[in-house]
This record gives structure tokens, sequence and C-alpha cells, in this order.
């Protein structure tokens, strides 16, 4: 049995999005493929299972059987959150480590996933580094690419995990930093003795929201349209600009969703006309009844939250760099972005794996 | 008061032109064709005289006293002139000349110096950026309308001199009469209120009108304006309601407009009658200048048509008037000469074939009936009617009563010199019947304002010594909002129940402090970070056991986590979950101009979308409290539908006043909401069940 964690230098830089893809390529092959999350920070009660919402996901992505009670056994809840601040708590190691062995027992890969970077942990004593140690795990590092200066994560990286370090796959590449990576930062970690696993680009489906999970982060009310709740959002405007320069703002990107004062009615409509995918109106001010009919016809959701443009637009920042994997069509998409950019050849020749074994 | 701007001795103009076109020229002009009596001074230090006029070339070169003057020179000129007034000890002013706030940066820093300099020269001015000033009793007309109004009894101050002419013109070709017309400009010094307080002591006029964009100092105005109302009417018509007028308003003359509310809430406390239009503010106008006022709600309709008739039935239904039947002896006199296919209770219809002397009869029958406050005569111009003798009829008998006749004669071409006829004898007519009946409305509700006994205000113990730590703490640490304690701690100082609550930490705390207060609970989050509790997820009631409290631990904590990951999340409050009763919401605003207002409303989801609230400007009376909750239109609802019993109406009151009182002993309080506040059966009380308090400010 192999056991491979997928950590990071950061958080929110796609290690589900990886193991996700990764999983479902080694099963096509004809692995024994299992998962294993130690560590979960998005809690979630499945049948009364207390689980991460990440780790469950994969779990059904990848069609799994194991017993879910053990896929992540320590959950960080306000519960232990609490506990564990107030005294040291004790034990927790030993159960990541009983729940792994039993998980692992009939299989040939275990995927591990990180939680945070592999640095965090440490006030509840299961820093990622220990507990990959712990677990014998071999590793590889998930790279959310914003400019060159990433590689000096990664040269730390190999230092504190040596022969363990398998290599880095580099993620959200986008059209703008294409150049980059070729130029500097692929030839540098070559010359360092890192293996560039595989290179994703940034894909706007990936790195989209529904307007459901918009909803919800937002603490909305959805006024109509209910049957579209899953449009995607891949942009988001600001509509407070005059009428007339509005239409060419919004035509101009696609897939958005424009926030906007509930009280503009002149915006929402054309903001409707253009094609946005959802309005987010701010203030708490509900939109006229002709705003409501033409945005039924259209198919267009509309969102009433409370705060102001600037507050939203703030939120929604913070939002895009935690954007998780929940739908079909992401999922879909993100696994075959893994199998079409990873170099499965080299992966398995680090990793000692044979397809079919 | 302000005698020497509506009674004086001379006039000079200054900045009087030999143009014709100019303003300068046509004020001068306007003083001298209306039959002015006192001196006339054109001062313009490049003629030798105007219009037939000695010119002078300054204030200072004129021989004689001069009470008012009249200011027309360019913008930049016009502080000089001012202290030559005061020079030449001239204390009134009206200041035509624009240029000044209502145009910029620059203008606005021209006007505050005018406001100095008048003030240091012991001069009173009215405008700048105004039309003038007409008193029709004393034959001044220091303006640059066209025209000169009929002598009458309606005083009118207006902030738009350009709905002046309007209404001047309007008024011309029915001889409508006025005692003053006063353009108010930017009332860089003269005020809404003491014209108000000049109109009021001026014995030719009868009703005050005028149409204002904002008011300046909103607690004076509702001040003055509850004791001019005890003597006369006041009608107002206020713009900038809308967000689009607010804009207008604005640019128009640099007032900040007030909130919609909040003026609604000062009119109706001060007595003042809002007209919502111009045609509103004319018929209203006409009533009250021309009728006596209805002693009670009580109107009988007369009409020669169905239709018509049941228009102003409908109307009087929306109203606050009653169409009530007439005597049972008043019936049988009026079946003695009327056709049996008349309809003999109220609307009366007389039916199309009558005439003068049908009307005359019917109404002087109806008149014996002493219940019927108010009487209004409708009628449609058949081929049988003689309108101008229905029209003496009318006349004659609204003559010798002193109850209010109002008419509605309609059309246009038939009906023209009947209607000329009624108004000429101080019969207003009105062109529908809605006209009438809302006129009628507006009169009743004046009188029942200065019959309504004096305000009553509840006495309190004294509670701000109870809350007043928890504020200063705050106004220490400049906090923005008052914490989930604190709330529940100035709420309980205040006399309000609130449920029993415990906080917890754990899910185990949470179960046991569930066990202390008793199953079922509600449960909340405790962040300071989460305003809106219910928005994020943060709320879970009718929780009834062990499991199901540590469900909804788990639940709570883990969404407001996901939602807002930079929360700090302190626990949970476990709470006393209350069950029955009806939800309201209370709150108190602050307004810009009129300070704090308390707000009632029914509660529940929809209470946004239907926005059926009342405010009221602190300090509220018993009366205030009374009304409000009875203006909502949900208000049958705390009373009571299909057999329900009746909600906790009193301590609703008295929770209002609370509020008004707390609102009063803290002035840095912004905005408070109880919402929901939970109204148990009448007797048994009412629970805040959840609140907020924004303060900060002065």
């Amino acid at each position: 049995m192999i056991a491979l964690y997928i950590g990071s230098t950061g958080g929110y830089t796609g290690k589900s999005l990886v193991s996700m893809g990764l999983g479902y390529k080694f099963r096509k092959d004809g692995l024994r493929v299992g998962y294993f999350k130690p560590v979960g920070i998005l809690p979630i009660k499945v049948e009364d299972i207390l689980t991460d919402n990440d780790a469950w996901r994969i779990y059904r992505a990848l069609e799994l059987n194991d017993p879910l009670s053990e896929i992540c056994p320590v959950v960080l809840t306000q519960e232990l959150a609490v506990r564990s601040y107030g005294k040291e708590l004790k034990g927790l190691l030993a159960k990541i480590v009983k729940s792994f062995d039993q998980l692992s027992k009939d299989k040939d890969v275990m995927l591990i996933g990180g939680y945070g970077s592999i640095y965090t942990g440490s006030y509840l004593g299961l820093q990622g580094l220990k507990v990959l140690k712990r677990l014998n795990a071999k590793v590889i590092i998930v790279v959310k690419y914003e400019g060159e200066y990433i590689v000096d994560y990664v040269l730390q990286a190999k230092k504190d995990l040596g022969d363990r370090f398998v290599g880095v796959i580099l993620n959200k590449v986008t059209q703008e930093h294409r150049e980059s990576v070729d130029e500097y930062a692929e030839p540098f970690l070559k010359r360092k003795g890192i293996d560039i696993l595989g290179i994703l680009p940034h894909d706007p489906l990936v790195g989209s929201v529904t307007v459901e999970e918009l909803n919800e982060m937002l603490g909305g009310k959805v006024l109509c349209c209910h049957d579209r709740l899953s449009n995607h959002v891949e942009n988001f405007l600001i509509g407070a600009m005059q009428v007339d320069k509005a239409m060419e703002y919004f035509k101009k990107t696609r897939n958005n969703a424009v926030i906007v004062g509930g009280d503009r009615s002149d915006i929402q409509l054309s903001a409707i006309e253009s094609g946005s995918v959802c309005l987010i109106l701010t203030g708490e001010l509900y939109p006229g009844e002709i705003i409501l009919s033409v945005a039924e016809q259209k198919d267009i959701p509309i969102i009433v939250v409370r705060e102001d443009t600037y507050s939203i637009a703030k939120k929604l920042e913070k939002l895009s760099i935690r954007i998780r994997l929940r739908d079909k069509a992401k999922v879909s998409r993100g696994m075959s972005l893994v199998a079409e950019n990873i170099n499965f050849p080299l992966l398995y020749k680090k990793l000692g794996l044979r397809a079919g074994q | 008061m302000l005698d020497n701007f509506f009674n004086p001795n001379s006039i000079a103009v200054v900045g009087a032109s030999r143009t014709p076109g100019k303003v300068g020229y046509d004020i001068l002009k306007n003083i001298n064709q209306y039959g002015y009596p006192g001196m006339v001074y054109p001062i313009n230090p490049g003629a030798s005289e105007i219009l037939g006029k000695k010119a002078y070339p300054s204030l200072i070169g004129v021989p004689g006293k001069i009470d008012l003057a009249v200011i027309v020179v360019p913008s930049k000129d016009v502080i000089e002139v001012i202290g030559q007034c005061g020079t030449k000890k001239i204390d009134s002013a009206i200041v035509i000349t624009a240029g000044f706030k209502e145009s910029g940066i620059e203008g606005s820093k021209l006007e505050n110096e005018l406001i100095r300099k008048a003030k240091e020269s012991g001069v009173r001015f009215i405008g700048p950026n105004c039309l003038g000033m007409i008193d029709t009793h004393s034959k001044v007309n220091a303006s640059f309308a066209a025209g000169m109004p009929a002598r009458g009894g309606i005083g009118f101050f207006s902030q738009s001199g350009a709905l002046c002419l309007a209404v001047l013109d309007r008024a011309l070709p029915d001889e409508i009469g006025f005692s003053k017309f006063i353009s108010m400009g930017n009332k860089a010094d003269i005020s809404d209120t003491d014209i108000m307080l000049a109109l009021a002591e001026d014995e030719n006029t009868k009703v005050i009108l005028g149409y204002i964009e904002g008011v300046g100092d909103g607690r004076k105005f509702m001040e003055v304006a509850k004791e001019v109302t005890k003597k006369k009417p006041v009608i107002i018509l206020k713009s900038g309601i809308t967000s689009s007028g607010a804009k207008a308003a604005s640019s128009h003359t640099g007032a900040l407009a007030g909130r919609e509310a909040a003026f609604d809430a000062a009119f109706r406390q001060s007595g003042v009658i809002r007209a919502h239009t111009i045609n509103e503010l004319f018929n209203f106008a006409l009533a009250f200048a021309n009728q006596p006022l209805p002693q009670g709600p009580n109107v009988v309709i007369i009409t020669n048509s169905g239709g018509p008739g049941i228009l102003a039935a409908d109307a009087c239904d929306k109203s606050d008037l009653k169409i009530v039947s007439p005597h049972k002896d008043v019936v049988d006199e009026l079946r003695t000469f009327l056709p049996t296919a008349a309809s003999f209770y109220n609307p009366i219809d007389i039916l199309g074939d009558s005439g003068a002397d049908r009307y005359e009869k019917a109404l002087t029958t109806v008149l014996k009936d002493e219940k019927m406050h108010g009487i209004i005569v409708l009628l449609t111009p058949t081929a049988v009617v003689d309108v101008d003798e229905t029209a003496m009829a009318v006349v004659n008998i609204a003559g010798n009563t002193d109850r209010p006749i109002l008419t509605s004669f309609m059309g246009k071409q038939r009906i023209g010199s009947g209607a000329k006829t009624l108004l000429r004898y101080n019969v207003p007519n009105y062109s529908y019947p809605e006209e009438a009946v809302s006129s009628m409305n507006a009169m009743y509700h004046y009188r029942v304002w200065i019959n309504r006994p004096e305000k009553t205000y509840p006495q309190f113990h004294d509670l701000k010594s109870k809350a007043i730590h928890i504020f200063e703490k705050a106004a220490e640490e400049n906090k923005e909002r008052l914490t989930d304690s604190e709330v529940h701690d100035v709420l309980t100082a205040y006399g309000f129940t609130v449920p029993r609550s415990l906080f917890a930490r754990t899910s185990e705390e949470a179960v046991a402090a569930a066990r202390g207060i008793g199953y079922p609970v509600v449960m909340k989050i405790v962040s300071p970070q989460v305003i809106h509790k219910s928005d994020m997820g943060g709320v879970k009631v009718g929780l009834d056991s062990k499991k199901a409290v540590e469900n909804a631990f788990f639940d709570i904590t883990t969404r407001v986590r996901n939602i807002m990951p930079a929360a700090q999340i302190y626990g949970v409050m476990v709470q006393e979950m209350i069950r029955g009763g009806k939800e309201v919401i209370m709150g108190i605003t602050k307004d810009a101009q009129f300070g704090h207002m308390v707000m009632f409303g029914l509660g529940g989801i929809y209470v946004e979308v239907l926005k059926d609230i009342a405010f009221r400007i602190t300090p509220l009376s018993q009366e205030d409290a009374h009304e409000m909750i009875r203006e909502t239109k949900t208000f049958p609802l705390l009373r009571g539908v299909r057999g329900e019993a009746e909600a906790d109406i009193e301590a609703i009151e008295k929770s209002l006043l609370t509020l008004s009182r707390m609102a009063m002993d803290f002035p840095r309080i912004i905005e408070a909401d109880i919402n929901p506040l939970l109204v148990r059966k009448r007797g048994e009380g009412v629970v805040a069940i959840d609140a907020r308090f924004a303060i900060g400010g002065e």
C-alpha cells in the first residue's frame, strides 16, 4: 500500500480537486483506492455521522464503500475548538492512526487529504507534517500559481519533506501566468531537482459558484427562478454606473452576477437584458414587480441581501478564494482537468505504481 | 411682527431699472400700479427718475425714512446694500437677487457673508433668490409677479418662486382671494416658522398655505406649527418625498430633504394639514377660507344623479367622514315633495328632472337634521336644471347656516357661470365629487385637532440611571452597537420582559442550560460579527430534547463558521421559548431634521415588503401611542380576527411610550429595533424576543 498525502503550503489551492482527479484515474487504472482526511474543517452530519464536507464529497465521487465514520476521524467543530483552546486534547493522533490503519488494509493507494497547509494544525497537536510522517506518506504539494515567488514555498517544503516529496502540481495557472511558468518557474524547479507533475490551467467553470451557494454564503433571499439556482457565476460586477454605460460593461463579462442596490431598477433591467446569470440586490431593497416578471421570463434568479454593495463585494472577494467542488458539472470538469494535465507516467514511476496492479 | 414687510410706510427698490423686462423695472412697476399709498424710492446711481418717481443714487441719499428695502442688485453688491440698510436704519429687506446657495460653493460663501452682514447691521430679510412679496390689504406688491390677486383670507408662502407664480395665475381668473403672498427663496434669514408666526397673528389671514421642500430645524418647525394650528388651519404641500424628488430638491434650494415618514409624523403631530398635490392645496384652501368647520363627521350628499352620488359616498367611505341616514322626520318630509323614484336615504338622489327649487327644498329640509355636520351638493348639468338659479339657491342657504356646504357642479361649459357665483358667495365648487369629499374630510380633521384635549405625557420613574452605565461604557469604547448582554440589560432596566436566557459555549453547556430553562428552547448564535442572526442560519426554535439541542448547537455554529469564516463565535444563547402571541416590531430611528422617532409595525416575515409601519416623533404622548398602533393596516389582526383573542394592545402602547422615554434619555441611540416583540393575550403583556441597538454620534 502506498500512502499519498496531498498537501500544500497554503489554504485553498485545489487539494480536493487533485485528490478527486487522482483517485478517479487510479481507480480507472484498476488500482484499489481509498481516501482519508485526518483533520476536517468543514463539519457536516451525514445520517448522524459527523464528518467533513469535502471528504464526504470525494468519498461519494470515488464511490467508496469504507465506513464513513472513519474517513475523517477528527472534525473541527465549534465544540472541539472550544475544548482545544481550554486544555490539551489527548489521543487525537492515535485516533487518526487507528482509522487510517483500518481503511488502508485492503488498498493499493491511500490518498490523504491535508487541511490548510502542511504547517497548520499545531494547536491541536496535529500539524500536517507530523501527521503525514506518522502515516508514513509520500507527498504531492499543490500550489496555486500566483507568480514566480511561489517557488520559495516549494523549496521550503522540499527541505521539510525530504525523500517523501514526490513533486509539485501547479494549479489555477491563468493564461497570463502561463508564460512565466514556462520561462522561469519550471526550469528553476527542475534545476533544484523538483519534479513538476502537472500544470492545471485556470478554469472558469471550476472557479465558479452556483447561485445557490452564493445565496447561502451571503445569507440572502431568493426572489425568483428557484429552478435556476444551479446557474454558475464566474464573475462579479458592481452596477453603480449610469445606465447607458451599464449595458456595455455587463456584456463584456461572461456569466456574471451583478451586485446592485435594490432601488436601481434601471441597472437591474440592463443586467437582465445583457444576459447576467444572477442579480444580487443589496440594502434589503426589494425590486419592483416589473423587474421580477422580466427576470422570471429570462430565467435570471434574483437574490436580496441585507448588506450594502461594498460589504457584499468584500465578502465575495473572500468567497472566491475558497471555492469548493460541490456540484456535478464542476466535479466532472475538475476530474477531466486533472486527467488531461497530470503527467501520470512520471507520477506512477515516482510512486513505483503500475496500472492494473 | 414683521410689520415693516407687510405694512411699510415707505419702500426703496435698490437696483430699480428703467428698462422694461428687467426685474428691477417690474418690481417698481408692480409697487406703483396696484395703488400702494406710501412713499416709493427707486435707487439707481445712473437715473434721476424712473416710472415717474424721483430716483436716488444710493439708500444713504434718500431724505426720508425707509421701512422696507427691496434689493435687486447683482449678487456681488447685495452685501454692501445690506450694510447701507444698517446705516440707514432699515430693518427689513427682501433680497430678490439670485446667485447664492442655490448656485454652488461660491454662492454659498456669499450667502454666509450675507447672513453675517445682515445680523451685524440689524436687518431681517426674506430671500435671497426669491420672487418677492405681496400684501393685498396694504396694497404692497413688491414682487415681479404678473398680476395682483384679489383680496381674501388665504396667506401663502412658498419655497419655490415659480410655484407662487403658478398659484397666482391659477387664482386670478377665479378671483380667489389672498391676504399675503410670500416667496421665501433660500430662507437664509426669515424662515418658514417666522412667516407662520406672522401669518398666525395677521388679522386678514384666515388660512395659512405653504409649499416647502425641506425645513431647517425640524423640532422648531413642529413647535411653532403646533401653536399656530391652534389658531388657524395650516395647509402644507411638501415635496421631495421620493428619492428623485429629493435629489431635485437639494439641488434646488440647497435644503436637505427630510424623510417622508418624519414629515408625515411631524405634520400629524403638529396639526398641519398635508396636501399632496397643488390641486389639493387649492381645494383645501378654498374650503377653509370660505366655509365653517364641520362639527362632526356626518355628511349628507344631495345629488341629481346616481353615479356621482355613489362616487361621493365611496370617497366618504375611504375617508373618516360618515354617511348616515337622515332622521325619520326628515325622510318623511322629503317624501312630501320628492318623486317616489327618488332616493331618500343618504346620498339623497332628487333625480335628473330637478330644478333649482327642488334643490332648495331638499337642502332646507336636510338642514333640519341636527346630526348632519356637513353637506355636499352635487349637480350634473341636465337639460332641465337651471344651473345659475340652483347656484343662487345654494348660496342663499349657505349664507344662513353655520354648517359647511361644499358643491360639485360637474362639467365646464354649462356650469361655468354657476360655479363662479358659488365661489363669489363663498361656496367652493369642485370639478369632481371626490375633491369636495377630501376637502370636507380635511376640515373635519382640523376640527378634531383643535377640539382635542391637551396631550398627556406619561410620567416615568427614573429609568435612565439604571442603564446609563451601559451607554457610557459603550461611548468610552467607541462601540457602534451594544452587545447581546448589554441589550438585555438595557431592556430589563426599562421594564421590558425578556425571555430567560443562558449562555453556552459548548453543546454540553447548552443542554444543561436547556434543562435549567425547561424544554422547549430557542438557540441563537452569539458572535459580535453576526448582527442579523437568522439571515445566517444562526437561530433555531422549538428545540424540545437533548438531541435537538445538541444538533442545533452543531448546525448553528457550523453554518455561521461556513458563511462567515472570520466571525468570532463565542457560543450560543439558550432561551426560553415563548409561545403564542403575535409578533410586532417597534423601534427608534433618528431623522436628520426631526430627531428621534418611534416606529411601530406588525412583525413577521413580510414586514419588509408590506412596510406597514407608523412613526411618531418623540416625545410620544399617550394619544400618539394609541393612534399609531391603529394607523397600521394590519391593526385588526391585533384586535383578533375570526374569534381570536385580542392582543394586549395596552402593553404595546406602554412599550412605545417607554421607547420614547429611552430615546429622550439617550440621544446617542441612532437606531434601535425590538424585533420581534411578542404580544400575548390581553392582560398578559409583551416579551422582547430579540433586539438591536446602534449607537454613536453626539
